[in-house]
């Protein structure tokens, strides 16, 4: 099973980190979004803070990798007067957390629960 | 919504200067974005440090602009650097003088500044801090006012109900219990208060749940230390604790039911165990006392502004609680819990004098860099001038001599660090102090140290670079260097230096002075060999067999060949009772004086060596003298317009009371205060009013003599240990806050004048350099080494007057203020001036002679044959 796993990522070339997961999901949640939207989501769902230099680097290497596309939006006041980046997953992006999420799935079906019962 | 707070621009410049531009808008306008969305989520203070903290961190090389966007020239800058090194290596003594000038200037003023830090910002830790005030009784009387910081159990609930615009309070007794441990009775402090404690003040807690640190009546919430000594571990919720309340004379079972969080060390509440006054069986008798003040009360209003209109509506609540005749003379008033420092710790002035201190001992550094670097421009002209020939812009030497100076803040500026990391320990252990640079996150130490070199490079090297960079070619080229104008303002940048150094040196040997004068004043007893036990009924588990103990203790003691007086009394010198009471002359139709009371035994005086300036003693063992007896003070007879010659009476209520002596003023607190009107009554030993034997006795071998005590003590199985002390030691600890302050001013006045030295040395270097020529030929004409020298030192004579002229009003108006604080206060006399004359005259002799010395008598032949 665990070869198979890492078959697909290697597949298809792409090595995705936890955080990195993390965001293409709320990416996908949330059809398009930018920086600090995402900073609240995270916050929402996790229950813990994380820091906006963290959130653009991942952007950046997610988009490097074909998973989100990005363009400029409009400028607000409260940005300081300053646009931002929208950013929406991809179709490779979709697929890339599917299949994640479903190798995962299967992999859990694995654990034989019987062992951990009471503990 | 109060206004609309921005985030600092600094970082977002920062940013967008260094940023790539594609990548700009997203990154600050997210960073604007989240600073809004933070300051409704975690407040302003905190969306502001973070905002700073990603603007930082967003300054990493994937989102910076290439070298050629920046427009920076770095091998430009590389040769500036070569250079400034080569210069730095060329002249060893001067690059030395400035660095190590430098370098322990930013050392004196990183320590002063750490130290003052934690004063002025004590209790900053409270973030209500500004909402906070004390609740406190002003008595109105003809004299002035007297404020009392005491105040009555139900005033809190009073107050709550009466006014709405105070939100909440909380009611604060620190007293003393015993926590009882395999039979063991261990003191510790203990706090009684509300449950709103930690909704006024910032206590948190570790473990348990802060919004309800107490779970019901037997709750106690303790510090982190006392779980581990009692416990064994931190978290300690649930454990049963058992305390001894010496005040009460009954033993209490608490829970744990929550630890503190750790806070700072400046702060004026400590609790280390705190448990609900509500809650003690004790309680209820003193609910609704309106005639017993022992607590704090605080009150946290929702407008610090309100606090005078509720000054102004206070006088109500006094008539309703004791009467139209008390509202007359008496006020309820807020201290701002921002001044309590001032009013109960310490001066908050003194620590920004430090910080002034610091400040000069660093200017003091920055002006010797500027007049060695100006000094050396007739040596650099050359190499300026072919820069300039070469086509060296005005702006760029300003910027290699820029980049110099920032090369020697720079390593000033870390070695100074390496001093404070190395000194600290000794600092912190000498003055009994607990600072350091590493309690600090490594970051803002980092930004600090930065800043500190940018500033330090900016003010020392930017009158330098613009005046080295206006060197005129053509004079370089004739050999002709003019740099006239500097003289004037280097001389005035030394006059600067010495008024520094004067200010410094008198102030410290006036301050000195007044210090040795409260020190050493007569106090009106006799403080030597004196040994104090602090030992009360309450030590022992049943008072009246306490009372029995003690009295066989005290006789024990009186039985010992070196003991020449044993004394027992409520109070001792150094501290003095704190009770008062309402007292009138018979007779008198006024107000009653409110006054300060205390208990002695009859062998109070003659123990301490006070002097009964008119009648008698009280008589020992005499009942009679108990009950209706008074021996007053001086202060206090003339308080009461008493004449010695008649029987005088005061009234205490309806009750009569004879005047049967009058003793001496003695002071019983620091100097700082006028001795305060005082009653005295008797008691004989035998009664649990007295809290303390005083012995008066021989103190040869005594080692042997205090096991010989303690054996004693130990035998008579009280609830604690011995406690003793001794007199001279308490008055000397009167004293420790002035102490600490002399000797920190003395150490730092060493240090600027030390500083000051170095430059001065330089810049005679540089003079007798410049003026050789000048002196051989003189000296081949026929001059006199001594004509030669004064030569020279008339220069330095000069700036020594005009530094006196300047230095020494400003010492005047700052002590003299300074002294407004003591009562029993010192004249600024001359001779303190005389003597900071001589001290500078005597240094500079130093500094200044053996350089002219050599140059006045170097042979001639040398300098001169080069022409």
């Amino acid at each position: 099973m665990r070869i198979d796993y890492l078959n697909i990522i290697n597949h298809m070339n792409l090595q995705l980190g936890v955080l990195e997961e993390i965001i293409l999901i709320i990416l996908l949640m949330k059809d398009e979004t930018y920086g600090v939207d995402i900073a609240k989501e995270y916050e929402k769902q996790l229950n813990q803070s994380i820091s906006l230099p963290a959130i653009h680097v991942v952007l950046k290497r997610l988009e490097k990798k074909g998973l989100v596309n990005s363009q400029m939006g409009e400028p607000t006041a409260e940005r300081g007067g300053r646009r931002k980046r929208i950013y929406t997953a991809t179709n490779k992006g979709f697929e890339a957390a599917r299949d994640l999420q479903h190798k995962r799935n299967e992999m859990w079906k694995l654990i034989p629960k019987l062992n951990f019962i009471g503990s | 919504m109060k206004s609309n707070p921005q985030p600092p621009n600094w970082p977002d410049k920062l940013l967008s200067r260094f940023c790539r531009p594609e990548l700009a808008d997203e990154i600050l306008g997210d960073l604007h974005e989240a600073f809004h969305w933070r300051v409704d989520t975690i407040g302003v203070k905190s969306a502001r440090r973070k905002f700073i903290w990603e603007c930082l961190k967003s300054i990493k090389p994937s989102n910076l602009r290439s070298f050629h966007h920046l427009s920076l020239n770095t091998m430009i800058i590389r040769n500036y650097l070569k250079i400034a090194f080569r210069n730095l290596l060329k002249r060893k003594s001067f690059s030395f003088i400035n660095i190590f000038g430098l370098a322990t200037g930013v050392a004196a003023f990183i320590l002063i500044f750490l130290y003052a830090i934690q004063i002025l910002t004590f209790d900053d830790f409270h973030e209500k801090k500004d909402s906070i005030f004390l609740v406190y009784k002003e008595r109105i009387t003809p004299d002035g006012t007297q404020p009392t910081y005491d105040t009555w159990v139900p005033m809190k609930d009073r107050l709550l109900s009466e006014y709405p615009d105070i939100q909440s309070g909380a009611r604060v007794y620190s007293t003393e219990a015993r926590v009882i441990k395999n039979n063991q009775y261990i003191e510790e402090n203990i706090l009684y208060t509300d449950e709103s404690f930690f909704d006024v003040f910032s206590f948190r807690l570790k473990f348990g749940n802060s919004d309800q640190p107490f779970q019901d009546k037997s709750s106690i919430v303790l510090l982190p230390e006392i779980a581990l000594k009692y416990f064994g571990k931190e978290n300690a919720i649930g454990e049963e604790m058992e305390l001894f309340i010496p005040d009460e004379d009954t033993t209490l079972r608490f829970y744990v039911s929550g630890i503190l969080a750790e806070y700072p060390t400046n702060t004026s509440l400590q609790p280390n165990m705190v448990i609900q006054m509500e809650g003690l069986p004790f309680y209820p008798r003193y609910a609704s006392r309106w005639d017993n003040s022992f607590i704090e009360t605080y009150v946290l209003l929702d407008d610090p502004n309100s606090a005078q209109s509720l000054e102004l509506a206070f006088p109500n609540l006094v008539e309703s609680i004791w009467g139209a005749e008390v509202m007359d003379n008496t006020n309820f008033k807020l201290l701002p819990y921002t001044a309590y420092y001032d009013n109960f710790v310490g001066s908050k002035k003194d620590a920004r004098t430090l910080v002034f201190i610091g400040l000069g001992i660093l200017l003091i550094a920055i002006i010797n860099f500027m007049n060695l670097s100006t000094a050396q421009a007739s040596q650099r002209s050359k190499e300026i001038g072919l820069r300039k020939v070469l086509g060296a812009f005005k702006g760029q030497l300003r910027s290699q001599f820029m980049t110099e100076a920032m090369v020697v803040s720079l390593l000033s500026a870390l070695f100074g660090v390496g001093l404070v990391l190395l000194g600290t320990p000794y600092f912190n252990e000498f003055f009994g102090v607990t600072i350091s640079l590493l309690q600090y996150p490594i970051t803002q130490v980092l930004v600090f140290i930065f800043m500190l070199t940018l500033l330090l490079g900016f003010l020392s090297g930017s009158y330098p670079a613009l005046y080295l960079s206006s060197v005129k070619v053509l004079d370089v080229l004739r050999q002709k260097f003019s740099f006239g104008k500097s003289v004037g303002l280097r001389n005035a940048l030394v006059i600067v230096q010495f008024a520094i150094a004067v200010f410094l040196i008198s102030s410290t040997l006036l301050i000195r002075n007044q210090i040795y004068y409260m020190a050493d004043k007569d106090m009106g007893f006799d403080p030597g060999e004196t040994l104090i036990i602090n030992a009360s009924a309450g030590d022992f588990l049943d008072r009246d067999q306490g009372i029995v103990k003690l009295n066989t203790f005290k006789n024990e003691l009186k039985s010992k060949s070196y003991m020449k007086a044993v004394t027992m009394s409520r109070s001792v010198p150094t501290f003095w009772t704190r009770s008062f009471m309402f007292v009138r002359p018979d007779g008198w139709t006024g107000d009653p004086l409110r006054m300060r009371f205390t208990y002695l035994d009859a062998h109070f005086f003659d123990t301490y060596d006070i002097e009964i300036k008119y009648g008698n003693h009280f008589l020992p063992d005499s009942e009679g003298d108990q009950r209706n007896s008074v021996i007053l003070n001086e202060a206090a007879m003339k308080a009461f317009e008493f004449t010695p010659e008649n029987n005088n009476v005061i009234k205490i209520g309806e009750t009569s009371i004879n005047v049967v002596g009058v003793v001496e003023d003695f002071n019983f607190e620091s100097l700082q205060n006028e001795v305060a009107p005082t009653l005295m009554f008797h008691r004989t030993a035998e009664h649990a009013v007295h809290r303390y034997i005083t012995c008066k006795m021989e103190m040869t071998g005594l080692s042997s003599k205090m096991e010989e005590i303690e054996a004693m003590w130990k035998n008579l199985g009280a609830t604690k240990s011995i406690d003793y002390t001794f007199m001279n030691d308490r008055i000397d600890r009167l004293y420790e806050s002035e102490q600490r302050y002399m000797a920190l001013i003395t150490l730092f006045s060493i240090i600027s004048i030390i500083i000051a030295c170095l430059g001065l040395y330089g810049l005679t270097l540089f003079i007798i350099e410049k003026r050789q020529k000048e002196i051989s030929i003189r000296k081949v004409l026929g001059a006199e080494v001594k004509g030669l020298i004064s030569l020279i030192f008339k220069d330095f004579a000069k700036w020594v007057i005009a530094a006196f002229a300047i230095g020494i009003p400003v010492v005047i108006y700052f002590i003299s203020g300074w002294l407004e604080n003591y009562h029993y206060r010192i004249d600024i006399s001359w001779i303190t001036f005389a003597m900071t004359l001589i001290t500078i005259i005597v240094l500079v002799t130093i500094t200044v002679g053996y350089q002219s010395l050599r140059a006045a008598n170097s042979n001639p032949v040398k300098y001169l044959k080069d022409e």
